[in-house]
C-alpha cells in the first residue's frame, strides 16, 4: 500500500468527522458572505444610509468574525483530536512530521476551499432571502434585487485565507508538541481526571455565586441615578461584565462539581443508572468544560439579551405610537378633523370620531408616588396633569370621590412607581378636590400632545365639570379637546395616511397619524433589530452548534461505558433516560444561566429602549429556548446512535 | 442439574456472499457450581461462544437454556432483564466506568436490580473484603493497579449472585502474580459461594484453575479435560500436552 492509498483509505474511514469539519466551514462561510454582501449592496444604502448604520454594521461583521474564527478553530480542534491516531500511525511508519504537516495541509486546503466555494454559493442564496426581509422590517420600498458582489467575495476570502492561516498555525503547534505515543493518548489526555473536591474548589464556587450577585446587584443600580457621569456609567458596565462572566467561569468550575458531589457523597456509592450517566460524568469533565460552558453562557446571554432589547423597540414602536396617539388619526381642532373626515368619505373610507373635553390642573400625588425619584426632574407635589371626565372613556367608571389613572406603560412605571392607592388632591383656583386614587389602567386616553407623557386622571363627570369651572388658565394649552377619528374595520391604514399626508392639517402640531408614527418607529429600528437578529442567531448557532459537537466527543468516547452497561443488564432505553437527563443539564444550566443574566441585562435598561418589557423580552426567551432545545435533541439522537452501536 | 444448556451452536458473521462461520455446532452444557475453561488458537471463537452463550450476542441457529430458561429468539429487553438479574461478567479490558469509583462501579448490578441501600453496603462489604479492595473503595479506577481494577471488576460480577458468571481472558492484561492472584481468588468464590464460572482463556496456567476445560478448534468442540481428583500441577501438565495436540497458534494479544 502506498501512503497516498493510506490517506485515502484513512480519509474514507474518516468521514463522519470530515462531514462535521465541512458542515461548520459551509455554515461559517454562508453566514459570513450573506452578511457582507448584504453589506455592500447598493440596494441596501437607503437602510445602511446613516453613519449610524454603517458603523453599526462595520462592528457587527467584526464580531461575526470573531465569532465564526473561535467557532472554526473549535471545530479544527475536535478534528484533529479525533484523528490524533491516525497521524500518530502515519508517524509510526516512519512519517516526518512535516511530511504529515504538508500532507494534513493539502488534505485540509482541498477540504478549506471546498467548502468556501460551497460556502458562498449557499451565502449568496441567503443573503437574497435577508435582503428581502430587510425590506421587510425595515418598510423601505424597493425590490430585492441583488447583485453578486466582487468586494464582498475578496472580503470573505481574506478573512477565510486568515482563519486557515491561523489554523494550520495551530495544527503546526499541535503536531510540533507531540510525540508518537502521546498522539495515540491525546483522547485520554485532554480530560482532566476528578480529584478529591478541593477547599480552595467550594471557595471558587462561593466566589463565583457572590460576583454574579454583585454584578446583578451593580446592574439593577445602573440607571437608577447613582451613576451620573457617562465614564462611571461605562464603568460600571464593564465592572458588571466582568464581574458576572468571571463568577460564572467560577461557579462552574466550583460550585456545579461541588454540588454534585455532595449528592454524590449521599448517595455513599449507591447510583442508579440515571446518576451514573448524568452526574459523574457531568463531574467528571465539568472543570475541563468550566471554560467551553462559560463561553456557551455569555454568547447567550449576550444573544438573548441584545435580542431582547431591539425587538423590546421594535415591540414597543406600535405601542409608543398608540400612546402618542391613542386613536388612528388625532386631531386638536374640530375644523381639522371634519376637514379630513370629509376627505375620507369622499374616497369611500368609512370612519368613526370621538370628541373628548379635557383640562389641565395641578395634581398633587406626592403620596402615590415611590421614594426613588431622584432621576427625574420633578418632586411629584404639584404636578400639572390632563384630566378628562369618566363620561369620555368607555371602560373606565369612578364615583365622586375616586380618580382612575389611565395610559401606563411598563417604562412609566419604572420610572414613577406608582403605588396601587393613596389620597391625591386636584387644585382648581377656588378649592382642592381631595380624591381617593384607585389604579392606574392601561388604556390609552390621550395623545402625548396634551399629557407631556404623564398618565391622564379621569374623574367622575361632576368633578370634571367643577375643576372645569375654576380651571387655570395657565396652564391649559391652546385646545381644550381632542377629536380621535377611528377607522372602519378593514379600511386600509395605509390608504388613510396617504390622504392624511397629502393635506396640510398634517402639518399643524398635534394632529397625529398612528400608522404613519409607526411606520417612523419600526423604520428606525428596523435596520438595527436586523442586525442583531441576525447576530444573534449566530450566536445561538454557533453556541449550539459547538456545545453539539462537544457532545458528540464525549459520546463517542463513553461508548465503551454503554457497552459495559448494556452488559451488564441495562437496556437501551435506560441508559437514554439517563443520557436525557445528562443533557438537560449539559444544554440547561448554560441556557438557564444565561437566561437568567440576560433578564438581568435587560432589567437593568430595558426603559431606554421602549416602553413595554415583559412580552417582547418573553417571546424572545422562548423563542431562543426552543431553538437551543434542537441542538440539545439532536445531540440526543446522536447519543441514542452510539448506544445502538454500543453492544 | 445443568445451569445452562446449549444446543447444536451455530455462529456465522457477515453476508450471504461473505460469510464467516466461526461457530459449527456446538454442543454444551455446564452443571451448577462449576467452573469451566473455554480454550482454543486466537481466532477460533471463544469469545465469540462466550458473547452467545451470555446472550451479548445472538446465535444463528441452535438453542440455548438457561436455569431452564430458553434465550434463543428473546426480545433484546427481556435478554437485558435476563442478565442483570442472572449473570455476570468480568472483561479483558474497558471493563471499569473511568467516571465512577471502585465502590460505585460494584454497586452497578444492585441499583438496575433495585435493591436497598442497606441490602448493596452489606454485599459490597462482603465482596470487597473477599477479593482484598476495601481500602480502595473510594478510589478512581485510574488510581489504582491492573490486578486491583480486575478484582473491582469480579467483585462487580459476583455482588447480586448471578447464577452464572461469564469471565473473558480476565487475566489477559494482568501480570502473572496479580494473574494467579485473581484466579486463586475466583476460585475461593467458585467454592464458597457456590458460583458457576465459564471462562475464556488461552493461558494453561489460568485455564488449571478450573475444573473443566473444553478445546475449540475449527468451530467444533475438539476435546474437554476433567481436573477431577488430581491436584493443580497435573492438570496443568494435561492441559499443556492436549494444546501441543491442538496445534496451531497459541498465544494472542
Ligand atoms: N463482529 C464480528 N464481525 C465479523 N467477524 C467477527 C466478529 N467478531 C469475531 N469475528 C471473527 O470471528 C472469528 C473468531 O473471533 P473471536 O471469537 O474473537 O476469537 P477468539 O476470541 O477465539 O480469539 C475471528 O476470525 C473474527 O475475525
Ligand atoms: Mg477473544
Amino acid at each position: 500500500m502506498t501512503i497516498n492509498q493510506l490517506i485515502f483509505r484513512n480519509m474514507k474511514k474518516n468521514l463522519t468527522n470530515y462531514y462535521l469539519y465541512v458542515f461548520a466551514l459551509v455554515f461559517s462561510v454562508a453566514l459570513y458572505f450573506s452578511f457582507v454582501t448584504l453589506q455592500y449592496d447598493p440596494s441596501m444604502n437607503e437602510a445602511t444610509g446613516t453613519i449610524r448604520g454603517a458603523a453599526a454594521l462595520r462592528a457587527a461583521s467584526i464580531l461575526l468574525v470573531s465569532i465564526v474564527a473561535v467557532f472554526l478553530i473549535y471545530a479544527n480542534n475536535l478534528f484533529i483530536k479525533r484523528r490524533s491516531k491516525e497521524i500518530g500511525l502515519l508517524q509510526l511508519i516512519g512519517m516526518t512530521k512535516q511530511r504529515i504537516f504538508h500532507i494534513l495541509s493539502a488534505e485540509n486546503l482541498i477540504l478549506y476551499f471546498g467548502s468556501l466555494v460551497i460556502g458562498i454559493a449557499l451565502g449568496f442564496s441567503i443573503s437574497k432571502l435577508m435582503t428581502m426581509i430587510v425590506f421587510k422590517v425595515t418598510g423601505v420600498e424597493g425590490v430585492a434585487s441583488l447583485n453578486f458582489s466582487s468586494e464582498a467575495l475578496v472580503q470573505t476570502l481574506l478573512v477565510f485565507v486568515g482563519v486557515y492561516g491561523l489554523i494550520m498555525l495551530l495544527n503546526y503547534i499541535f503536531i510540533k508538541r507531540q510525540t508518537i505515543l502521546s498522539l495515540f493518548h491525546v483522547k485520554q489526555k485532554t480530560e482532566s481526571r476528578v480529584r478529591k473536591i478541593s477547599i480552595i474548589e467550594i471557595v471558587m464556587g462561593i466566589l463565583g455565586l457572590g460576583l454574579i450577585g454583585t454584578g446583578y446587584y451593580v446592574s439593577s443600580k445602573l440607571f437608577d441615578g447613582d451613576f451620573i457621569s457617562i465614564n462611571s456609567l461605562f464603568a460600571a458596565m464593564i465592572f458588571i461584565l466582568a464581574s458576572v462572566i468571571i463568577g460564572t467561569y467560577f461557579f462552574y468550575k466550583g460550585s456545579v462539581r461541588f454540588v454534585s458531589n455532595m449528592i454524590r457523597k449521599n448517595k455513599a456509592g449507591y447510583l442508579n443508572v440515571n446518576e451514573v450517566l448524568s452526574l459523574s460524568s457531568i463531574m467528571f469533565r465539568m472543570k475541563s468544560n468550566a471554560l467551553l460552558l462559560t463561553i456557551i453562557t455569555t454568547v447567550s446571554a449576550l444573544a438573548i439579551g441584545l435580542l431582547s432589547l431591539s425587538y423590546i423597540s421594535y415591540y414597543s414602536a406600535e405601542k409608543t405610537a398608540e400612546g402618542e396617539a391613542p386613536d388612528d388619526f388625532t386631531f386638536v381642532s374640530t375644523e381639522d378633523a371634519v376637514e379630513f373626515g370629509d376627505a375620507l368619505s369622499e374616497q369611500g373610507i368609512g370612519y368613526s370620531d370621538q370628541t373628548t373635553d379635557l383640562v389641565r390642573a395641578e395634581v398633587y400625588i406626592e403620596d402615590i408616588v415611590g421614594a426613588d425619584m431622584g432621576n427625574l426632574n420633578f418632586d411629584g407635589s404639584w404636578t400639572s396633569m390632563a384630566i378628562v371626565s369618566d363620561e369620555s372613556v368607555e371602560d373606565i367608571d369612578v364615583s365622586e370621590n375616586e380618580t382612575k389613572f389611565a395610559g401606563y406603560n411598563d417604562a412609566m412605571n419604572k420610572l414613577m412607581n406608582l403605588a396601587d392607592s393613596g389620597e391625591i388632591k386636584i387644585r382648581g383656583s377656588d378649592e382642592e378636590i381631595e380624591q381617593e386614587y384607585t389604579g392606574i389602567s392601561k388604556i390609552d386616553v390621550l395623545p402625548t400632545f396634551f399629557t407631556y407623557g404623564l398618565p391622564t386622571a379621569v374623574v367622575d363627570d361632576s368633578v370634571f365639570e367643577r375643576i372645569e369651572s375654576q380651571a387655570d388658565p395657565d396652564l391649559q394649552i391652546q385646545s381644550s379637546k381632542f377629536i380621535g377619528l377611528t377607522l372602519e374595520e378593514g379600511a386600509s391604514k395605509e390608504e388613510a395616511d396617504e390622504i392624511f399626508q397629502s393635506m396640510e392639517v398634517s402639518e399643524k402640531a398635534g394632529n397625529t397619524s398612528q400608522y404613519a408614527s409607526t411606520q417612523f418607529q419600526k423604520q428606525n429600528m428596523g435596520l438595527i433589530m436586523f442586525i442583531v437578529g441576525f447576530l444573534g442567531l449566530t450566536f445561538l448557532i454557533t453556541s449550539g452548534c459547538i456545545l453539539y459537537f462537544k457532545q458528540m466527543d464525549e459520546g463517542d468516547e463513553e461508548q465503551p461505558s454503554y457497552t459495559i452497561l448494556r452488559k451488564l443488564g441495562y437496556t437501551r432505553k435506560d441508559l437514554v433516560r439517563g443520557i436525557q437527563s445528562k443533557q438537560v443539564f449539559n444544554f440547561g444550566i448554560p441556557l438557564i444561566i444565561g437566561l437568567i443574566h440576560s433578564y438581568f441585562a435587560v432589567q437593568s435598561g430595558w426603559f431606554l429602549f421602549g416602553t413595554e418589557v415583559w412580552t417582547p423580552m418573553l417571546i424572545v426567551m422562548g423563542v431562543y429556548t426552543a431553538l437551543y432545545s434542537i441542538f440539545g435533541l439532536l445531540s440526543v439522537l446522536y447519543y441514542k446512535k452510539v448506544i445502538r452501536e454500543a453492544l | 442439574m445443568n445451569i445452562l444448556e446449549a444446543k447444536k451452536i451455530h455462529k456465522s458473521y457477515g453476508n450471504k456472499f461473505m460469510k464467516q462461520e466461526v461457530l459449527k455446532g456446538i454442543d454444551i452444557s455446564i452443571e451448577k457450581g462449576e467452573f469451566v475453561t473455554i480454550m482454543g488458537a486466537s481466532g477460533s471463537g471463544k469469545t465469540t461462544l462466550l458473547n452467545v452463550l451470555s446472550t451479548i450476542d445472538r446465535v444463528s441457529h441452535g438453542t440455548i437454556r438457561i436455569e431452564e430458561k430458553e434465550l434463543t429468539g428473546q426480545k433484546e429487553k427481556q435478554l437485558a432483564e435476563f442478565r442483570k438479574h442472572h449473570l455476570g461478567f468480568i472483561f479483558q479490558e474497558y471493563n471499569l466506568l473511568d467516571t465512577l469509583t471502585v465502590k460505585e462501579n460494584i454497586l452497578l448490578p444492585l441499583s438496575i436490580t433495585k435493591a436497598s441501600k442497606k441490602e448493596a453496603n452489606v454485599k459490597f462489604h462482603a465482596v470487597a473484603v473477599e477479593l482484598g479492595i476495601e481500602d480502595i473503595a473510594e478510589k478512581y479506577p485510574h488510581e489504582i493497579s491492573g490486578g486491583q481494577k480486575q478484582r473491582t471488576s469480579a467483585a462487580r460480577a459476583f455482588i447480586h449472585e448471578p447464577g452464572i458468571i461469564f469471565a473473558d481472558e480476565p487475566t489477559g492484561a494482568l501480570d502473572s502474580k496479580s494473574a494467579s492472584d485473581l484466579l486463586g481468588k475466583l476460585s475461593d468464590l467458585n467454592e464458597k459461594r457456590e458460583a458457576t464460572i465459564v471462562m475464556v482463556s488461552h493461558d494453561p496456567v489460568a485455564a488449571s484453575y478450573s475444573s473443566r476445560v473444553v478445546f475449540i478448534k475449527d468451530g467444533h468442540i475438539y476435546t474437554q479435560l476433567n481436573k477431577g481428583g488430581q491436584s493443580r500441577q497435573a492438570f496443568l501438565k494435561d492441559i499443556m500436552k492436549t494444546q501441543g495436540v491442538l496445534g496451531g497458534v497459541q498465544y494472542d494479544h
